[in-house]
Order: C-alpha cells, then sequence, then structure tokens
C-alpha cells in the first residue's frame, strides 16, 4: 500500500511537468493547427540555457523567467522565419518541415555542445520531504508544483485576456476570426512564442534534477504528443488531465515491468485512445 | 499522361545498371551505385505512404529492419535468406497495420506521432531480446551463391538492387495509373469530398502503407545479405529514418523520380560530410540534413523533380502549381 501511494504522488508529479510541456504544443496546434516536432528540441535548448545560467551562478529557478522569455523570443522568430513560410504550404509541409527542424537543433547541439550528458553543478533542493510513508525529494515537488502553477497561469492567460480569447477564436473558426479583425500573424506568432516560453520554464524546472544533453527534448516531446493526443489536441485541460494520465501509466509502467518498458503502456494507451476515441478524452472532433 | 517516357528512362537505367554490374571492376564505383539503388527503393517506399497517400512516416527504418533482421533470422538459423523476403515482407505488413488502423483515417499527425512511437518501441524490443540480438546484432556466417543470396563480388549485388529498384519504379508507374492511386490524389485533394462519393480513407491509405512497408523490407534483406553484419543502430535507429525521410523530402513527395533524385544527393551529400567533417556521429551530417529538409519544407514543398515538374508546366502554359497541384486542400 504503501508503495502505491508513493508510486500515485510520484506519478502525478511527474505528470504535472509532462502538463507543462504539452500545454505548449496544444496551444500551438489548437490555434494553428500545427504539431511542431521540434517541440522537444526547444524543450533540451532551454535545458542547455538553464544550465549555462547557473555555470555563471544564476540557479535554475531564479534563471526560469529569463530563459522562459529567451523562449518566447526565440519561438516569434522560428515563427516568423519558418513556421509562417511552412503554413503557406501543403500539410505534409508543416509536419515534415518542423521535423527537419528537430534534426536541425538536434545536430547543433551535438555539435558544439557535444553529446555528454551535463548537469547542474550543486543544484539546490536536494533534501527528501516526508509525508507519512512517502518519501520524495524536494525537487521533485518544487518541479511538479512550478508545473501545476505555470500550466493554470497559461490556462488563465487564454481564458481572461483579449489575446487569448482571440486564440480561441483563432482555433475555432479561422476565417470568421479573421473577419473579426484578428490581426492572424500576431497571435499566431504569440501563441508559438509562448509555446516556447512554455517548454522554456518546463526546461528550467526540469534542470533541477535532469542532466541535458543533446537528444534529452525528445523523449519529453514523445511523452507530450502522447498527453495531448490523449487529452484531445488543442485543449489545455484535456493536456493536464492527459499528462497526469501519462505519469501514472509511465510511473507504474516502470515500476510493474522494467524500466526500459516504461513507455509500453504510454504508445499502447496512446493508440488505444486514437483507435477508440480519436478526438481524446477531453477533446472536440 | 502516357507511362512511355518513364518506361524508356527506367530502361535506360537498368542497362546503365547491368553495364556498371559486369563492367566496373572497381569495388568503391559498386558500392556506390549499390548503395544509391538501395537508397533510390527506400526513397520510393516511404514516398508511398509519405507522398502518395500524404501521411509523413518518421519510423520507416523500421521496415527496413524487419527485412534485415529476417535476413539474419533464417541465415543464423539454416534456412535460406530467400525465406526472409517473405517473412520480412509479413513482419513489416503487420507492424504498418499496427501503426496505420488507429491512425490512418485521421489527420495526418495522428499517424506521423504513431510512427515514432511505434520505432521506439521497435528499437527498444530489438536492443531488449535475446533471439533478436539484443543491441549486439548479427554477425552473418559467410556463404557463397545464389541460394544462400551471398557472392564474393559486388556485381550480382548490383543486378539484384536493380533488379528490386526495376521492380519498385514499376510498381510505382502502376500505382500513379491504377484505381487506388487516383483514390489517394482524391483523398489528398479534399479528403471529405474523397469521403462522401465513398472512398474508403482508411482502406485505401492502409494497402499503400503495407505496400510500402514490403518494399523497405526486401531492401533490409538485401542490405544485411551485402554488408553481413546489422545491429539497431544501423537498421532500426532513427538516424536510418531521417535519411529516408530527408531522400522523400528532397526528391519531391508525390513523384515517380522523386527519391531516384534524393538517393542520388543524398549519396553525394553523405559522401561530402564523411570527407569534411570525419563521418556521422558529431552532428554536422545532422545540421546539414536538417537545415535542407526545413529549407526544402519552406521554399519548395514539392523537392527538386516537382520544381521541375513546375518549371516544364509553366513554360508549357498549363495551369501549374507543382505536381501537388491537386494537393492543395482549400482549409
Amino acid at each position: 500500500m504503501d508503495t502505491f501511494a508513493q508510486l500515485l504522488v510520484g506519478g502525478l508529479l511527474t505528470g504535472l511537468v509532462f502538463a507543462l510541456v504539452a500545454v505548449g504544443l496544444t496551444l500551438v496546434y489548437g490555434v494553428m493547427d500545427v504539431v511542431n516536432f521540434a517541440h522537444g528540441e526547444f524543450l533540451m535548448l532551454s535545458m542547455y540555457a538553464a544550465l549555462g545560467l547557473a555555470l555563471i551562478g544564476i540557479g535554475p529557478l531564479l534563471g526560469l523567467p529569463l530563459v522562459a522569455i529567451a523562449l518566447f523570443l526565440f519561438g516569434i522568430v522560428v515563427y516568423r522565419v519558418f513556421i509562417r513560410r511552412l503554413l503557406a504550404g501543403p500539410s505534409e509541409a508543416t509536419v515534415f518541415g518542423t521535423f527537419g527542424l528537430l534534426v536541425l537543433l538536434q545536430g547543433a547541439a551535438q555539435a558544439t555542445l557535444t553529446s555528454d550528458f551535463q548537469s547542474v553543478p550543486n543544484p539546490p533542493l536536494q533534501g527528501t520531504i516526508h509525508l507519512g510513508p512517502i518519501a520524495l525529494s524536494q525537487a521533485t515537488l518544487v518541479e511538479g508544483i512550478g508545473a501545476l502553477v505555470l500550466t493554470a497561469s497559461l490556462f488563465a492567460f487564454v481564458e481572461y485576456t483579449e489575446t487569448g480569447r482571440a486564440m480561441r477564436a483563432l482555433a475555432e473558426d479561422r476565417v470568421a476570426a479573421t473577419l473579426m479583425g484578428i490581426d492572424v500573424q500576431r497571435v499566431n506568432g504569440l501563441a508559438f512564442g509562448i509555446g516556447a516560453a512554455c517548454v522554456g520554464a518546463a526546461g528550467s524546472l526540469l534542470m533541477l534534477s535532469y542532466p541535458v544533453y543533446p537528444t534529452a527534448g525528445a523523449p519529453f516531446a514523445l511523452t507530450a504528443f502522447v498527453v495531448v493526443a490523449l487529452g484531445g489536441f488543442g485543449s489545455i485541460q484535456g493536456a493536464l488531465v492527459g499528462a497526469l494520465l501519462v505519469g501514472l501509466l509511465e510511473v507504474f509502467g516502470g515500476f510493474y515491468l522494467a524500466p526500459e518498458l516504461k513507455m509500453v503502456p504510454v504508445y499502447v494507451a496512446y493508440l488505444a485512445v486514437v483507435l477508440l476515441r480519436p478526438q481524446g478524452l477531453l477533446g472536440r472532433r | 499522361m502516357t507511362a512511355r517516357p518513364h518506361l524508356y528512362a527506367l530502361g535506360a537505367i537498368v542497362v546503365l545498371g547491368l553495364l556498371a554490374a559486369f563492367g566496373v571492376r572497381d569495388a568503391v564505383v559498386l558500392d556506390l551505385v549499390f548503395t544509391l539503388l538501395l537508397y533510390a527503393v527506400l526513397g520510393q517506399s516511404w514516398n508511398w505512404i509519405s507522398g502518395y497517400a500524404g501521411n509523413i512516416s518518421f519510423g520507416h527504418a523500421i521496415f527496413f529492419g524487419c527485412g534485415a533482421y529476417a535476413s539474419a533470422l533464417c541465415v543464423t538459423h539454416g534456412l535460406t535468406p530467400w525465406l526472409a523476403i517473405p517473412a520480412g515482407a509479413l513482419a513489416a505488413a503487420a507492424l504498418a497495420l499496427v501503426t496505420g488502423f488507429p491512425t490512418l483515417g485521421l489527420r495526418g499527425h495522428y499517424f506521423s506521432i504513431a510512427t515514432i512511437a511505434v520505432a521506439a518501441l521497435v528499437e527498444t524490443f530489438a536492443r531488449t531480446t535475446p533471439w533478436l540480438g539484443k543491441a549486439n546484432g548479427f554477425e552473418l556466417p559467410i556463404a557463397s551463391g545464389w541460394a544462400a543470396l551471398q557472392f564474393p563480388q559486388k556485381g550480382p549485388y548490383v543486378v539484384l538492387a536493380l533488379a528490386l529498384f526495376a521492380a519498385v519504379q514499376l510498381a510505382t508507374i502502376a500505382l500513379e495509373r491504377s484505381r487506388l492511386g487516383y483514390y489517394l490524389r482524391a483523398l489528398r485533394a479534399n479528403h471529405a469530398a474523397a469521403a462522401s462519393v465513398g472512398i474508403d480513407e482508411r482502406r485505401c491509405k492502409l494497402i499503400a502503407f503495407a505496400w510500402s512497408a514490403t518494399m523497405a523490407s526486401a531492401a533490409g534483406v538485401l542490405y544485411a545479405q551485402y554488408t553481413l553484419f546489422i545491429d539497431p543502430p544501423s537498421t532500426l535507429a532513427l538516424a536510418i529514418s531521417i535519411d529516408i525521410a530527408l531522400i522523400g523530402v528532397v526528391g519531391g513527395i508525390g513523384t515517380l523520380w522523386g527519391p531516384a533524385a534524393g538517393a542520388l544527393v543524398y549519396v553525394v551529400l553523405a559522401k561530402a560530410v564523411a570527407l569534411r567533417f570525419g563521418g556521422a556521429g558529431k552532428g554536422y551530417d545532422l545540421v546539414i540534413y536538417g537545415a535542407i529538409i526545413c529549407l526544402i519544407a519552406a521554399l519548395r514543398p514539392y523537392g527538386i523533380v516537382g520544381t521541375i515538374v513546375d518549371a516544364i508546366r509553366r513554360r508549357r502554359g498549363s495551369i501549374a502549381v507543382g505536381p501537388g497541384a491537386a494537393a492543395e486542400t482549400p482549409a
């Protein structure tokens, strides 16, 4: 029973970090119908950025807003220079174009930063907290809570601000939104920037307990795709629910199967949901 | 359009290839020709699902791997590698069914995500399963002759690769002129309209995908018999899937000669990168490949052959929006 409680809490906390990675993806998909296959590489870049800041004395938590802002600007540049052009082409081009970006960024990281695993030196929050029978590392707890706060803020932003309303309008009906005077390119760019800022924040949090290497983002991205499909493409609440489910599947799978097979239940869940309920658990068709 | 010019071009390539296979002694040149043909087959295999059917596959290496592993398993168990051609094809088609059945009736990204996920599972499976050689892979015992599908010289390998390439090109010419080909084109143009006249999207795309997987598997059998050594990085890894997608994208999705053109570019490029930067593994190759995929996606989404076809149509003064003219879906 203690093991179960331990796994349950661990899974939920892991899931919260997945949620923060996934909301960026689902926001971009909702607004402009693009699945950014380079999303994980954005995460990898922000992990390196957080590492760089840590090396000059700004720890991951203090550096989080800086990395998020940097990624926001990076996202806007990528949209302006690249994604905008993809949107003008056939729909296949947005798929293989963002995949090209994945390959490019992974290669660039490998060429300039080597393939070595690198961690933040002397990371903060190394202690363990005991909640009854459950033992949690402080880092995991801060990661989970930080991710939950940021995910909730993004939801509030999309739900209650004027820009957020414009994003939802674009997601609902692009033509009508344009006719209402919404500047599609501006809102698209903002959404892409905010999506990148989410992984900027997630990358900073992850540096509390994970090492970074050129392909560090790929497994998180793959998980985020599954999360978004489970929750329904374009739905932020769906991403949160999906992320908690995937976090649980992964932690329980890793414990009861074998660590190297922990992704099997996650992928099986993806294929099953896509087959039985393609709009996702909370998505609209 | 008539198929005759394509058949003449294919005939010319076969004659040139046979001349090379029997006339050239230089092993380096023959290796290059073999690699070129093999990659052209893999590119065309990718093109069936990603070009003609319009569903981008990021895990195509696993179908290639099915053939390669089938070959290794047959040979190490004392069976003829010829048996690996149907066995690998069956395994590849089964994987295609698992990946495609849930996703091929939906928007494109569901399929692309599934290809990444299934490829990751298959690679993990091969790396951890004893009877698949785990991370060490297989060394194939040396033999000789047509029954063992192994030869001391490279000439016969080139002949086999040429036969496979010709078969795949003929099949693609047939696809372009078949009912299935027209259905796929209609689905890419407007899948709602196509569905409304009774075209079953999932069924059509599954057929294309199964054939695509079969072709890649056949290439895998030939590859294993040629190198006599296979392991997960050389047959199943994401890097191989990236190479295959690069070939398809560069040549031009949904075009008959695109994969061959893409394979030519890829072989030259890979050699140049290896000469300049000393082989893969340092990331420079990925930077270049990634940049090329990005540039093509943003500027010329129908690749080399698409751009040429477009230019010819413009000169002739017909309505020209690229070979995917019909694929431009109004959103």
